[in-house]
């Protein structure tokens, strides 16, 4: 079995732990710590599904199998590659899934997704659990009917069974095990090793001047840290919520469309009726999970962690570089009637522009080297 | 230099100990005054001085007219330690009590003596930095303060801060809302624990559109001089959301 | 099946027991099954608004009374009207902050599906009474549609005292009637004069007025003249005759050093008392704001500029308060908003906070003391 060095094992979780001991003798069980630096805090792991080494070696598995889509040509790999910082290495703006279908959101970073408070653009998975599945019956990304045609599908594959056997204590293939075991490899997808980490730690060499300016803009003129802070126990430069920054609002009348929701809530009648296009809907964000009128058209903060890796940019993929990004906020984003109260024009002259994009490259972890590597072995 | 100032300050009261205690033991070295006072108790009464230290080595009660050999009784004892524990508050000062036989008390200290001292009553011998200020200080301490305050008041309500009109005031009117008493304590604007200071910027910043002040910038100190004398009584609950 | 003292937990058991195919829903939108996510999740919204479960300011699913009573019922509706008020504006030009809010506000009047018969403006157009801030104000509220009736605030009258407003928009105090309900409007923010012995010029005495918490200003009232005025256009209104008046200050007494405040509220009350329905709308307060004093209703209007924090006391317990408001973002606890007027001649109040939940108290709720409030959230938020 392949220990990559990287994990700690550790036998002191209390019952959790002694259930599965109890459970399977093989060394697989024990559950893994998940390793992160001094004075972070972990990844929240639900009660129910503790991270063992069996369980991150299937979700590998899984998480590369192509088979495991209507045409066999889709993985989770396919768009959130880890040669490419885990995002679509195809470059688009969205990302193409099963037939070529193209979706309406950009693909974002598995790489320490672990640390949000909840995936998707409009938040709607609490957990990696959550999300791991949605996209496997989605018909423009993995393409199957429904859970059962996805477990059908695994069945028919015979390396499955143990391994899920030694996961799970049973060969029982269920749709709700296939999301926690890539949960469980997902959380050890983990690097918080960047530039920016170790100048904020007191080496003053680690990043350059002109990223040291960007620092001191991104905590004060061009206000990044409101909803891009970066908190010493949390550094994921994300404040996990939603606000509306008005990315797609120019590809369709949102101000209309986005009324004409809120009227509907209001009113209480049913949004059905409004007859929305996908696109349209799909802008209204957050909205669409709470339906609570302060979240039309919000989308989830993204985690900054490798973002000069992670192009092309918003939910929409609607930036393509960096220097587009800050050419948005400093444009104040785009007006429309749910615009966040927070964005207003920056100012910014081209140094500072060029200052913000030296600082956010060094966001970039050292050892992105290591992930690429996961590809191979996981293919054995 | 201290060590100086100090052995003449034990100099200066030696020598005022020496003075008042000259004629304490027996009777052959004893002034005339000691002598008439002697005689108003009882000439043939044969009677010695006791010293008593206080704890930290610098002050000093005697105590006239104790019988050799005996214990101080308990009425006088109890005054002497009432004495210490009032000179006390004179922190860093060498002073001597002597209480007479008629329990009158006599204090010295840098190098003046001071007569029918008073438990509890005041001693103004005393430099500013230590015991307790005089009235003139605490009323120049509070127009100073006063001053700051009416500052910081002046540039909560203004609009010269920002850069857009709005003022402290109009979030904010008599300072409710600001909790300073919560601070420090993890500021969600600012993703870090922070100071009622660094807020002050930060509301400087956003709201108010303008620059930030320096942390040690006399408007920074008068604002939140204004803001804490508006908050006076509340309980401190630093960490407080 | 639902009452008002529910917890969170208890109405969610309450709806799981409604049917089964509801709890198949509810079960399918837990596991989000990404292919059918908008669908099931547009029929539970669906579900949950015709089981007049809305979430109400996001703390808890509250019951909103129930449709089908006689007053307030959402049948009842006579017409609407809606607000635009605390304007507050300095003469820097659209890009202002305040200037921008304002407009945001027209734009959401605007796009009221239907128009509201009227819009009422609350008060507080300019910062600080110069004749550019109301002329630019002036020039904001011309792009509403629907017709607007004029109220001045202290804000608007204190430069000049009142001449600039009431050369632009006619007297500070009238009356008109509208659809069977007889609308006053006033200026209570009629203040003693405090300037004359003082000796201050205009501008000092504008800035003075202009400081909620400056106490070198007098307290607000109606003042003698106006009352009798009222006195004399109520005497040809019939008691049964719905009465709604629009004032500035609060006509009653909440919080005396910020001027939420009216010093002669008791006589005007009492001018008020005759009448079986009366309605108070006021701006000023800047907050989400409710009172019932014996006939008489009161609703606070918001403003667009910014929002007042609750007083330390005085606070009318059938008020629902807003949470402290985000100072990061110009729009929280700020807003505009409408108000349904009933057969009856009570009004449905409509806040539209933006950036927040939009919140509704009826007069219903009001006249039954059974205004939901926010889950646990008590007393001023500093």
């Amino acid at each position: 079995m392949p220990a990559f060095g990287y994990f700690e094992w550790s036998g002191r979780r209390g019952l959790a732990a002694l259930a599965v001991l109890a459970l399977s003798l093989c060394a697989a069980a024990q559950i893994l710590e998940l390793r992160v630096p001094p004075g972070v805090l972990p990844p929240e792991v639900p009660a129910d599904n503790p991270p063992t080494e069996a369980k991150v070696a299937l979700g590998r598995k899984l998480y590369f199998d192509t088979r495991i889509s209507k045409d066999g040509s889709v993985a989770c790999a396919t768009c959130h590659a880890p040669s490419h910082a885990f995002v679509d290495p195809r470059g688009k703006p969205t990302s193409a899934g099963v037939g070529g279908a193209l979706g309406t959101r950009n693909a974002p970073t598995v790489l320490n997704a672990a640390f949000l408070a909840s995936q998707f653009w409009d938040g709607r998975a609490p957990t990696l659990e959550a999300q791991a599945v949605q996209p496997l019956v989605n018909p423009i990304e993995h393409g199957f009917a429904d859970p059962a045609a996805v477990v059908a599908k695994l069945r028919t594959l015979g390396d499955y069974p143990p391994l899920f056997k030694a996961a799970f204590g049973s060969p029982e293939i269920r749709m709700e095990r296939v999301g926690q075991a890539i949960a469980s490899f997902e959380r050890t997808l983990l690097s918080l090793d960047a530039p920016i980490d170790r100048f904020l730690a007191g080496a003053t060499n680690a990043i350059s001047e002109s990223a040291k300016r960007g620092w001191g803009l991104f905590n004060s003129k061009a206000r990044c840290n409101s909803c891009h802070g970066r908190i010493d126990v949390a550094p994921l430069f994300t404040d996990d919520q939603f606000h509306n920054i008005g990315v797609g609002v120019k590809k369709l009348d949102f101000a209309a469309v986005s009324r004409k929701a809120a009227a509907a809530v209001g009113s209480g009648a049913s949004i059905d009726r409004l007859a929305l296009t996908n696109a349209e809907a799909s802008e209204l964000g957050r909205f669409l999970v709470t339906r609570e009128q302060k979240d039309l058209g919000a989308f989830k903060t993204p985690q900054l962690r490798n973002v000069a890796q992670t192009a092309p940019y918003m939910h929409d993929g609607s930036e393509a570089t960096l220097a587009d990004v800050i050419a948005f906020y400093d444009r104040g984003g785009n007006d429309n009637p749910y615009l966040d109260g927070g964005i207003r024009p920056l100012g910014l002259t081209d140094q500072e522009k060029a200052d913000l994009v030296a600082l956010l490259e060094t966001f970039t972890s050292s050892d992105l080297a290591r992930f690429a590597e996961l590809e191979k072995s996981a293919s054995k | 230099m201290k060590s100086m100032l100090l052995s003449g300050a034990l100099l200066a009261g030696a020598i005022a100990l020496g003075v008042l205690t000259a004629g304490g033991s027996g009777g052959s070295a004893a002034s005339d005054a000691e002598r008439a006072r002697r005689a108003q108790v009882g000439a043939q009464d044969e009677w010695e001085s006791r010293s008593v230290w206080a704890c930290d080595r610098r002050k000093l009660v005697v105590v006239e007219g104790v019988r050799p050999g005996e214990k101080i009784p308990p009425e006088r004892a109890q005054l002497v330690a009432d004495v210490l524990m009032d000179l006390m508050r004179f922190c860093n000062e060498e002073i001597t009590a002597r209480i007479s036989v008629d329990q009158v008390i006599t204090v010295a200290a840098n190098g003046r003596v001071f007569e029918n001292y008073v438990v509890g009553g005041p001693l103004p011998i005393v430099n500013a930095s230590f015991g307790e200020p005089t009235a003139r200080e605490q009323a120049i301490w509070k127009a100073e303060l006063d001053k700051v305050v009416a500052e910081g008041d002046r540039l909560f309500h203004s609009d010269e801060l920002g850069s857009n009109g709005v003022a402290c005031a109009m979030c904010h009117p008599n300072a409710s809302n600001t909790h300073p008493e919560s601070y420090p304590k993890f500021q969600t604007q600012l993703k870090k624990v922070a100071l009622l200071r660094d807020m002050v910027n930060w509301c400087i910043q956003n709201p108010l559109e303008g620059k930030a002040l320096a942390v040690d910038d006399p408007r920074i100190e008068a604002l939140e001089a204004y803001i804490l004398s508006q908050r006076k009584g509340k309980a401190l609950e630093a960490g407080k959301h | 099946m639902y009452r008002n003292d529910m917890t969170r937990k208890e109405i969610e058991r309450a709806f799981a027991e409604r049917s089964r195919e509801d709890e198949r829903l509810i079960q399918s939108l837990r596991n989000c099954d990404r292919r059918h996510f908008l669908r099931t999740s547009l029929k539970f919204a669906g579900m949950a608004a015709a089981a007049n479960l809305v979430p109400f300011q996001s703390f808890q699913l509250v019951n909103v009374a129930n449709a089908a009573t006689s007053e307030g019922g959402a049948g009842d509706v006579a017409f609407r009207f809606a607000y635009v008020s605390d304007t507050h504006l300095y003469a820097r030009g659209m890009t202002h902050r305040f200037a921008r809010a304002a407009a945001k506000a027209v734009e959401d009047v605007n796009a009221l599906d239907p128009q509201p018969d009227f819009v009422l403006f609350g008060g507080d157009l300019a910062q600080l009474g110069r004749a550019e801030e109301l002329a630019l104000g002036q020039q904001i509220l011309k792009d509403l549609k629907a017709p607007v009736h004029m109220m001045v605030g202290e804000h608007d009258w204190y430069f000049d005292m009142g001449e600039k407003w009431k050369e632009m928009f006619g007297p500070d105090h009238y009356s008109f009637d509208h659809k069977g309900v007889h609308f006053v409007v006033l200026n209570s923010v009629v203040e003693k004069d405090f300037w004359t012995t003082n000796g201050y010029t205009p501008e000092q005495r504008m800035n003075i007025v202009a400081g909620l918490d400056d106490g070198r200003q007098s307290r607000f009232e109606v003042g003698e003249p106006q009352r009798e005025w009222l006195k004399q256009d109520l005497a040809k209104v019939d008691k049964k005759t719905p009465v709604c008046v629009f004032s500035h200050s609060p006509l009653y007494k909440y919080y005396k050093p910020w001027n939420f405040w009216t010093d002669d509220a008791e006589q005007v009350q009492a001018i008020l008392k005759p009448f079986q329905t009366v309605t108070v709308i006021h701006g000023h307060t800047h907050q989400l704001l409710t009172n019932k004093i014996g006939n008489i209703q009161f609703h606070g209007m918001l403003s667009t500029a910014w929002p007042w924090p609750y007083a330390p006391e005085g606070l009318p317990a059938y008020t629902v308060q807003m949470l402290r408001s985000d100072p990061f973002n110009q729009f929280d606890g700020c807003g505009d908003g409408r108000f349904d007027a009933l057969s009856k001649g009570r009004v449905n109040t409509f806040y539209n906070l933006w950036t927040r939940n939009p919140v509704e108290i009826t007069a219903q709720q009001l006249a039954t003391n059974t205004i939901p409030g926010p889950g646990g959230y008590k007393g001023p938020s500093y």
